[in-house]
C-alpha cells in the first residue's frame, strides 16, 4: 500500500517535470531556430522567472526515488551515468546563462548558451530514460556494468522523441505568452514539431518491444487502460495541432495548444507506466524489490506527502506572479 | 588514480564549489530582507538602492548554487550507488524535506524577489524576500541534519547490511546536529557579512557611492562584530562535542602523531605511509593550555591511537582545520578592530583599514571551505562514521566514465567560478549608481522598459486595474 502510493507520488513528480521543465526546455531549443535577438530576448524572459521551480521537480523526482527506492535510485543512475551526467553538465550551464542573460543584457553568448545547453539536456533526458529498456547487471545487489553497455539505438530515438516534445511544449507556451510576429511562428512551427513528434512515438512504440523490456500488457484491464490513455494522447495532440495554427488571437487559440500537449504527454507517460508497472528496470528490478523499510514510507508519505499541496500552490503562485501576455507585438527597442 | 579517488576527487570538487555559492547567498538573502524591511518602513531611497545593486550579485550567485546544488544530488546516486542504496531510507527523506520545505519556497518566491521590483506591492516584495531567505535557511538546517547524522549516526538500525530508521528524533537531533547547526548559520552569515563589507570597501576607497557603501558596510561589519565571538564559542564547542564520537578526526586536526605532546602544532607537513611529520613547527604547552590548562601537561592525542586502516588522511584534515581557524581569528581581528574605530568615530576616515577589508572579501568563504574540508576528510575512511567505508560505497563504474565526468565537471565549474567572479567585478564597475531610484527618469506612459526580464510582462497587480 504505502510501496503504491509513492510509486504514484515519483510519478507525479515526474510529470510535473516533464511537462514544466519540458516547456522551458523546449524554449531554449526553440530559442536556436529564431533569428530575431528580441524574439530570443522575449522567449529567454519567459523562462528566467520560472525555471528554478521548474527544474526542482527534477530534484524532487531523483530524491524521492532515493528516499522511496533507494535500490533503484542506486541502480538507475550508475545504468544512465554518461547521458545523466550531461544532463547536469547541460542544466548547470543553462541555469547560469538564463541568469547572466538577464541580468546583464544583451549577452547574446549566454543566450547561444541557453539554447544549446537546452537542446543538449533534453536529449540526453530522453536518451537516459531510454536506458531504462536495457538490462542491469546486479552482482549481490550491487550494480555492475559498462560504460556503454545501456546504450541503443532506441535511447537515440527516445533523445529525439523527447526533444521533439519539449520543443512542441516550448512553442505552445510561446504561443500562450506572445502575440504578433512571435506568436504566428511560434504556432506554425509548433504544429510541424507536433507532427514530427507525434511520428516518432508512434516509431517508439512499434520499436519497444524489441528491447529488454517490452510492453507488458497480458491482463485485459491493462490492454484497455493503455489503449484509452493513448487515445488521450491522440487526442490531446490532435487538439493541439489544429489549435497551434489558429491565427485569430483568442483564450482558445491560445491555451488549447499548450492544454492539449500537457494531456499528450501526460497521457503517454501513464500509458507507458501501466504497461511497465511494477517493473522498474529489466530483468527483475520491481518497485517491491527497491522499495524501503516502512519507517521509512511512512515518514516520506506524512512529511513530504503532506507539503505536496504547499509546493504546487508555491508554483501556481509563481506562475500567477508573472502572468499575462509578454508585450511582443509592438516595436522592439 | 583509482576509481575511488577519481569519485572522491570530483565530489569534493563539486561540492566545495556549490558551497561557494550558498556562502554568499544565504546570508545575503537576509541582508536583503532587513534591507527590504527597512526601505518598506522609512522609505528611505539608499536602501532601495542597496536592495537593487546586492540583489544583483546574489541572483547570479544563487543560480550558480541551485544547479551545482542539484548535481549533489545525483552525485549520490551515479557516484556513490551503494552509499545511495545504503543510506536511501534514511538520508533520502532528510533531503526530501529540504526538497519541499526549502527548495520550492525559495523556486516559488525567487521570481518575485528578482523581477517583482517596482511591479507588486511593497508588502508583497517584503514577504518574498523573506521567505526566500527562511528557505536558505531551512535548506541548511536540513542539509547540516543529513550530514550530521553521517558524521554521528543514530536513530537507526542496519538490517542486510542497509540503514534503516528507528527513531526519526535521534536521526535528525542527532548528537552533532545541536552544534554544527549553529556553527554553519553563523559561518554563512559572517561570511556575506565579508563579502559585503569587502566590496562595500572598494567604493569608500575609491571614494565612490558614499551613502551607500557606508551603509552596507556598516550592517556587514555590525553583524560580524556580533558574531564572530558566538562562532569561536560554538567552533569550540563542536569541537569538543564530536571528541567522544570521533576521536580520529581530533588526532589529525591537531597534527601529532605520537601520543604525549603538549604543544600546538602550527606547521606540519605530514607523511600518511611514515606516520611521521616530515616539517613541524609548534608551539610548546600551547595545546595543553587549549586543551586544559597551562600546566604543560594536558598531552595531545596522537594519531597513532588509531589503528592505520580507520586512519584520515592528516594532512587534509590538518590544513583544513588551520585554513578556517587562521581565518577565523584573522574575521574576529577585522571585526574588533572595526568596532574600535566605529566607538572612535573613525571608521569613514580610516582609509587602509577600507584597503584591508577589500582584501577579507573572500575569508569567510574560504574559512567555510576549510571548516568542510576538516569536517569531511577527518570523518574518513568513514562515509558513514564507523558504520560504511566510503570505499565500499562506491558505484562499480567504469573509471573512464568517472574520468570524463570528472574533467567535465572541474572544466564546466572553472568557468562559472571565472564568469561569476568576472560579473561581479563588472557589476562592482558599473555600481550602484544606477540602482538610486532618486536618479531614475521620470516614468513614461505605458509599460516602462527597465532592465531584468519581465519588463514586457503585464503584472498582474497593475493589469488587473
Amino acid at each position: 500500500m504505502t510501496t503504491t502510493l509513492w510509486s504514484a507520488t515519483v510519478l507525479v513528480c515526474l510529470l510535473m517535470y516533464v511537462v514544466l521543465d519540458g516547456y522551458d526546455l523546449g524554449i531554449g531549443i526553440a530559442t536556436l531556430f529564431e533569428r530575431d535577438p528580441a524574439h530570443r530576448r522575449h522567449m529567454l524572459e519567459s523562462v528566467a522567472v520560472g525555471w528554478d521551480g521548474n527544474e526542482t521537480w527534477l530534484i524532487l523526482l531523483g530524491v524521492a526515488l532515493w528516499a522511496g527506492f533507494p535500490l533503484a535510485f542506486g541502480t538507475l543512475l550508475p545504468h544512465a551515468y554518461l547521458p545523466m551526467t550531461v544532463v547536469l553538465f547541460s542544466l548547470v550551464v543553462r541555469g547560469v546563462s538564463v541568469e547572466m542573460a538577464s541580468q546583464a543584457p544583451p549577452a547574446p553568448r549566454w543566450t547561444a548558451a541557453f539554447g544549446v545547453a537546452s537542446l543538449l539536456a533534453s536529449f540526453a533526458q530522453g536518451f537516459a530514460l531510454g536506458t531504462l529498456t536495457s538490462a542491469i547487471h546486479l552482482r549481490g545487489g550491487v550494480y555492475t556494468g559498462s560504460a556503454f553497455g545501456a546504450f541503443s539505438w532506441f535511447c537515440v530515438l527516445s533523445g529525439l522523441t523527447v526533444t521533439a516534445a519539449y520543443t512542441a511544449l516550448g512553442y505552445a507556451y510561446t504561443k500562450h505568452k506572445s502575440s504578433g510576429p512571435l506568436r504566428e511562428s511560434a504556432g506554425r512551427r509548433g504544429a510541424a514539431v507536433t507532427v514530427v513528434g507525434g511520428v516518432l512515438l508512434v516509431v517508439l512504440l512499434f520499436v519497444v518491444n524489441a528491447t529488454a523490456a517490452p510492453l507488458n500488457l497480458d491482463s485485459p484491464g491493462r490492454a484497455f487502460a493503455f489503449a484509452v490513455l493513448l487515445l488521450f494522447a491522440a487526442g490531446g495532440a490532435g487538439t493541439s495541432l489544429v489549435t497551434f495554427l489558429w491565427k485569430r488571437q483568442s483564450g482558445a487559440a491560445d491555451t488549447l495548444p499548450l492544454g492539449g500537449l500537457v494531456i499528450a504527454t501526460v497521457s503517454v507517460f501513464l500509458a507507458l507506466g501501466v504497461a511497465r508497472y511494477p517493473m522498474l528496470l529489466p530483468p527483475d528490478l520491481t518497485v517491491g524489490s527497491a522499495a524501503g523499510p516502512h519507517s521509512t514510507m511512512v515518514f516520506i508519505l506524512v512529511g513530504i506527502g503532506l507539503n505536496m499541496p504547499l509546493v504546487l500552490a508555491y508554483n501556481v503562485f509563481a506562475h500567477r506572479a508573472f502572468a499575462g501576455k509578454l508585450d511582443t507585438a509592438g516595436a522592439h527597442s | 588514480m583509482s576509481l575511488l579517488d577519481l569519485s572522491r576527487w570530483q565530489f569534493a570538487i563539486t561540492v566545495m564549489f556549490h558551497m561557494t555559492f550558498p556562502a554568499i547567498t544565504v546570508g545575503l538573502s537576509i541582508f536583503l530582507s532587513v534591507v527590504y524591511g527597512l526601505y518598506w518602513r522609512t522609505g528611505r531611497a539608499v536602501y532601495l538602492q542597496m536592495f537593487r545593486f546586492w540583489r544583483r550579485i546574489f541572483a547570479v550567485g544563487f543560480a550558480i548554487g541551485v544547479v551545482a546544488g542539484a548535481v549533489i544530488t545525483f552525485q549520490m546516486g551515479l557516484n556513490w550507488g551503494v552509499y545511495g542504496a545504503k543510506t536511501g531510507p534514511i538520508i533520502g527523506p532528510i533531503i526530501g524535506m529540504e526538497v519541499v520545505t526549502a527548495f520550492f519556497v525559495e523556486a516559488g518566491f525567487i521570481g518575485v524577489l528578482l523581477y517583482g521590483d517596482g511591479r507588486v506591492r511593497k508588502g508583497t516584495m517584503f514577504v518574498s524576500t523573506v521567505m526566500v531567505s527562511v528557505g536558505t535557511v531551512l535548506s541548511s538546517t536540513w542539509i547540516i541534519a543529513a550530514n550530521s547524522w553521517m558524521q554521528t549516526p543514530a536513530g537507526f538500525k542496519v538490517v542486510h547490511g542497509r540503514f534503516e530508521p528507528t527513531d526519526w528524533m535521534r536521526v535528525i537531533f542527532n548528537p552533532s546536529f545541536i552544534w554544527r547547526w549553529p556553527h554553519m548559520l553563523a559561518a554563512v552569515l559572517i561570511s556575506a557579512s565579508f563579502f559585503v563589507a569587502g566590496i562595500s570597501a572598494w567604493y569608500l576607497v575609491k571614494g565612490r557611492a558614499k551613502g551607500f557603501a557606508r551603509r552596507s558596510m556598516s550592517i556587514a561589519l555590525g553583524i560580524a562584530a556580533l558574531l564572530m565571538p558566538v562562532q569561536l564559542y560554538l567552533g569550540d564547542s563542536v569541537a569538543g562535542h564530536e571528541l567522544p564520537y570521533q576521536l580520529s578526526k581530533l588526532e589529525a586536526i591537531e597534527g601529532n602523531w605520537d601520543n604525549g605532546d603538549t604543544g600546538f602544532v602550527l606547521f606540519s607537513v605530514p607523511d600518511q605511509q611514515a606516520a611521521r611529520n616530515i616539517a613541524e613547527l609548534d608551539i610548546p604547552c600551547l595545546g595543553s593550555y587549549i586543551a586544559k590548562d597551562l600546566s604543560c601537561k594536558t598531552a595531545m592525542p596522537g594519531l597513532k591511537l588509531t589503528p592505520a586502516a580507520d586512519r584520515p588522511d592528516m594532512a587534509a584534515t590538518f590544513w583544513g582545520f588551520r585554513v578556517m581557524f587562521l581565518a577565523a581569528v584573522l574575521m574576529f581581528g577585522t571585526a574588533f578592530a572595526a568596532t574600535v574605530l566605529r566607538m572612535r568615530n573613525r571608521l569613514w576616515t580610516a582609509r587602509r583599514f577600507h584597503r584591508f577589508v577589500l582584501w577579507t572579501t573572500p575569508v569567510g568563504i574560504l574559512a567555510i571551505l576549510g571548516g568542510w574540508v576538516t569536517a569531511e576528510a577527518g570523518r574518513q575512511p568513514w562515509i558513514v562514521f564507523g558504520q560504511l567505508r566510503t570505499s565500499a560505497a562506491v558505484s562499480h563504474l567504469a573509471p573512464g566514465e568517472v574520468l570524463f565526468s570528472v574533467i567535465g565537471f572541474s572544466v564546466l565549474y572553472l568557468i562559472m567560478l571565472v564568469a561569476y567572479v568576472g560579473y561581479i567585478v563588472r557589476t562592482m564597475r558599473i555600481g550602484p549608481e544606477r540602482d538610486d531610484p532618486r536618479h531614475e527618469p521620470p516614468p513614461q506612459a505605458g509599460p516602462v522598459p527597465l532592465a531584468g526580464p519581465p519588463a514586457s510582462f503585464a503584472p498582474r497587480e497593475v493589469a488587473a486595474r
